[in-house]
């Protein structure tokens, strides 16, 4: 450590110069995001001038925010959203355990073949047609569940959890069957509360993947009224669909509200559909980071 | 159950000791004993493939009745069934036709591209946050980096399409103020592939960078101080000890990149794409889509996905074997 005290100018200004290229890299990341931000917040006469550098409010309105979460599209995307992310969490997470926690026991029969019957679902994929016509035919096209269903499960996950369950000491496993536990029992009672940690992670991936599922939406829910909130956005600020969320009448009429806001209106759409994410970001951080980097360790 | 009941069946479970009555004096025939073992086995495991049951008709309903359904890429799709099995025809039609060529074209030039300009930056970004000393200030770099990674490709899509926009979009602000006429990257088949690049670049450099990281931290800090005892500079420490160091790392990844060559991502494609732009990054990917969901070419649409999922799929394996050859890391 005493070595790295003293330092030459010359590695000084190497020393600056890593550190601006990297703080470079975080305005280049945050700059657009900061960027909307501001601009959505923008008092609504200064949004058409508003520069696209500019990451400060110019005046103060929360008017773009309070139109949108008081539109009925958006209103519902979020309602739709939140309960289909909940519910495929819910499910994801308990019945990737349950599996998981079958396929961890050393001496089940068959575990192998399993094993490569789910190793196979991540090489092969036959593609999006099939799976239309899969829905199709469960008769589950144009509801919810074609989208809570088809990736219910994720194979990667599952493995996590495989080798989570089989590092869990064997001896705990054994007391409880000593008490008289039954399979049912010893999962329920000794390894789920054993397995919180992994179980949040596995919820955690769940729910950002879940959170930011758009295209099956789009191509399974025909009835708008069922629309995730990624749906609602893409219509309104990819298909620049204006009427989708400023109304028809204020369209035609280039009524001064939706002319000017527009660009602010869509900016506020972008970032209400990354709230959550936002929201629990320090806790993804942790966990994802801590999931990579022991994947990365054990290879 | 009694105590002795759940006594035996433990010992049974993870001692694989022999029954207790087939350690006894007379064996019973052959047939008898592989029948018991039998009865054991289930009544021993059953619990376990109930709790597995509805993962595995989950995988069986969402992953292989769609492979059974891709057969409809040998058939003739009749709105009346039966569809009529007509072999090969799909695919003959799918290689005669030059759009066909045209979406295959773009999709490896954009995979192309995405290796040579998107692969190096995280390596880059994780040597310079290798030589941050401070770790608070190592954490918050890190943490803002990172968040991307976790945004949709509509949100990404959205946070381009404004921060590119012509009139005021940062970019053509900065090109402005710099003598620059505005340009519409959105709708310019010149410049839509770069912003495929660049916005793919803006999302996963940081979070990608997180395996080199840990490539980095794995690396014996003994070598570092005998570079220095050798009187290495800072570059020479990077050049001599780290970026060997993190060798394997980047030829896995760079091995299972090659396997993932045909899905220039889908998610990504489909929300920069316009009518405009369409031409120069239709993949096969969105070409499956419109071919399939919106002409309704059921068949030939799922033989485009069948080619690309086959070709994907011994891709990934090779890629797969040639890590595990080479550096003794492969995706699973």
């Amino acid at each position: 450590m005493a070595m790295h005290t003293r330092r030459t100018p010359l590695e000084r200004i190497e020393y600056i110069i890593i550190v601006s290229t990297l703080l470079l890299l975080v305005v280049f990341t945050l700059q657009p995001l900061l960027n909307l931000l501001a601009l959505s917040l923008s008092a609504p006469e200064n949004v058409a001038g508003f520069s696209g550098l500019s990451i400060l409010p110019d005046g103060f309105s929360p008017d773009v925010w309070m139109l949108l979460l008081q539109h009925p599209n958006v209103q519902r995307g979020i309602f739709n959203s939140v309960w289909m992310t909940t519910t495929s969490v819910v499910i994801g997470v308990f019945f990737t355990a349950l599996m998981a926690w079958g396929m961890s026991r050393p001496g089940l029969p068959g575990r192998r073949i399993i094993f490569i019957l789910v190793l196979v679902t991540i090489v092969f994929e036959p593609g999006i047609i099939p799976d239309y016509f899969l829905m199709k035919r469960l008769g589950l096209l144009n509801t919810p569940w074609s989208v809570i269903m088809y990736k219910a499960i994720s194979a990667w996950y599952l493995i996590i959890l495989i080798r989570f369950f089989e590092e869990i000491p064997k001896e705990l496993l054994e007391a409880a069957e000593l008490d008289g536990a039954n399979p049912f029992q010893t999962f329920f009672m000794v390894v789920l509360p054993l397995a919180k940690p992994a179980l949040a992670t596995i919820a955690l991936f769940y729910f950002v993947l879940h959170w930011n599922e758009f295209f099956r939406a789009m191509i399974y829910l025909t009835d708008q009224s069922k629309w995730p909130l990624q749906v609602v956005l893409r219509q309104f600020v990819i298909e620049g669909d204006k009427v989708a969320i400023v109304g028809a009448n204020n369209v035609n009429n280039n009524l001064g509200l939706a002319q000017i806001n527009i660009r602010a209106l869509k900016a506020g759409m972008i970032l209400i559909t990354i709230v959550p994410i936002l929201a629990i970001y320090p806790l993804i951080l942790k966990f994802f980071t801590k999931g990579t980097m022991s994947g990365a360790v054990k290879g | 159950m009694t105590e002795q009941d759940s006594a035996r069946i433990d010992v049974s479970r993870y001692g694989n000791v022999p029954n207790v009555s087939e350690a006894g004096a007379a064996l019973p025939p052959r047939q008898d004993r592989l029948n018991e073992r039998f009865l054991n086995g289930v009544r021993q495991w059953w619990p376990y493939y109930a709790m597995m049951a509805p993962g595995l008709l989950f995988f069986v309903i969402w992953h292989y009745v769609p492979i059974w359904e891709a057969k409809m890429a040998f058939e003739q799709v009749r709105i009346i069934p039966p569809n009529i099995w007509v072999g090969w025809k799909n695919f003959q039609t799918l290689f005669s036709s030059p759009i066909f060529y045209q979406v295959l074209a773009n999709t490896l030039i954009i995979s192309g591209m995405k290796i040579i300009f998107v692969f190096p930056v995280p390596i880059m970004v994780a040597l310079l946050l290798n030589e941050i000393r401070s770790g608070k200030l190592r954490g918050a770099i890190q943490s803002a980096v990172y968040l991307p990674h976790f945004l949709s490709w509509v949100v990404i899509s959205g946070v381009f399409i404004a921060l590119l926009s012509p009139t005021d979009g940062a970019v053509n602000q900065i090109g402005q103020a710099m003598g620059f006429t505005p340009v519409n990257y959105m709708t310019n088949t010149g410049t839509i592939r770069w912003v495929l690049v660049v916005s793919e670049i803006w999302r996963s450099a940081g979070w990608d960078s997180l395996l080199y990281l840990a490539a980095i931290f794995a690396i014996d800090p003994q070598l570092y101080d005998a570079a220095e005892m050798d009187g290495a500079n800072r570059w020479q420490k990077i050049w001599y000890v780290t970026i060997p160091g993190i060798v394997p790392t980047i030829a896995t990844l760079f091995i299972l990149n090659m396997g993932m060559f045909l899905s220039a991502d889908l998610n990504q494609v489909i929300n920069m794409q316009n009518a405009v732009n369409a031409s120069t990054i239709d993949i096969i990917d969105t070409y499956v889509y419109r071919l399939g969901l919106s002409t309704g070419e059921y068949a030939l649409a799922t033989a485009a996905g069948l080619f690309k999922a086959v070709i994907g799929m011994i891709l990934v394996l090779v890629s797969h074997l040639v890590s595990k050859r080479l550096t003794g890391k492969g995706v699973w």
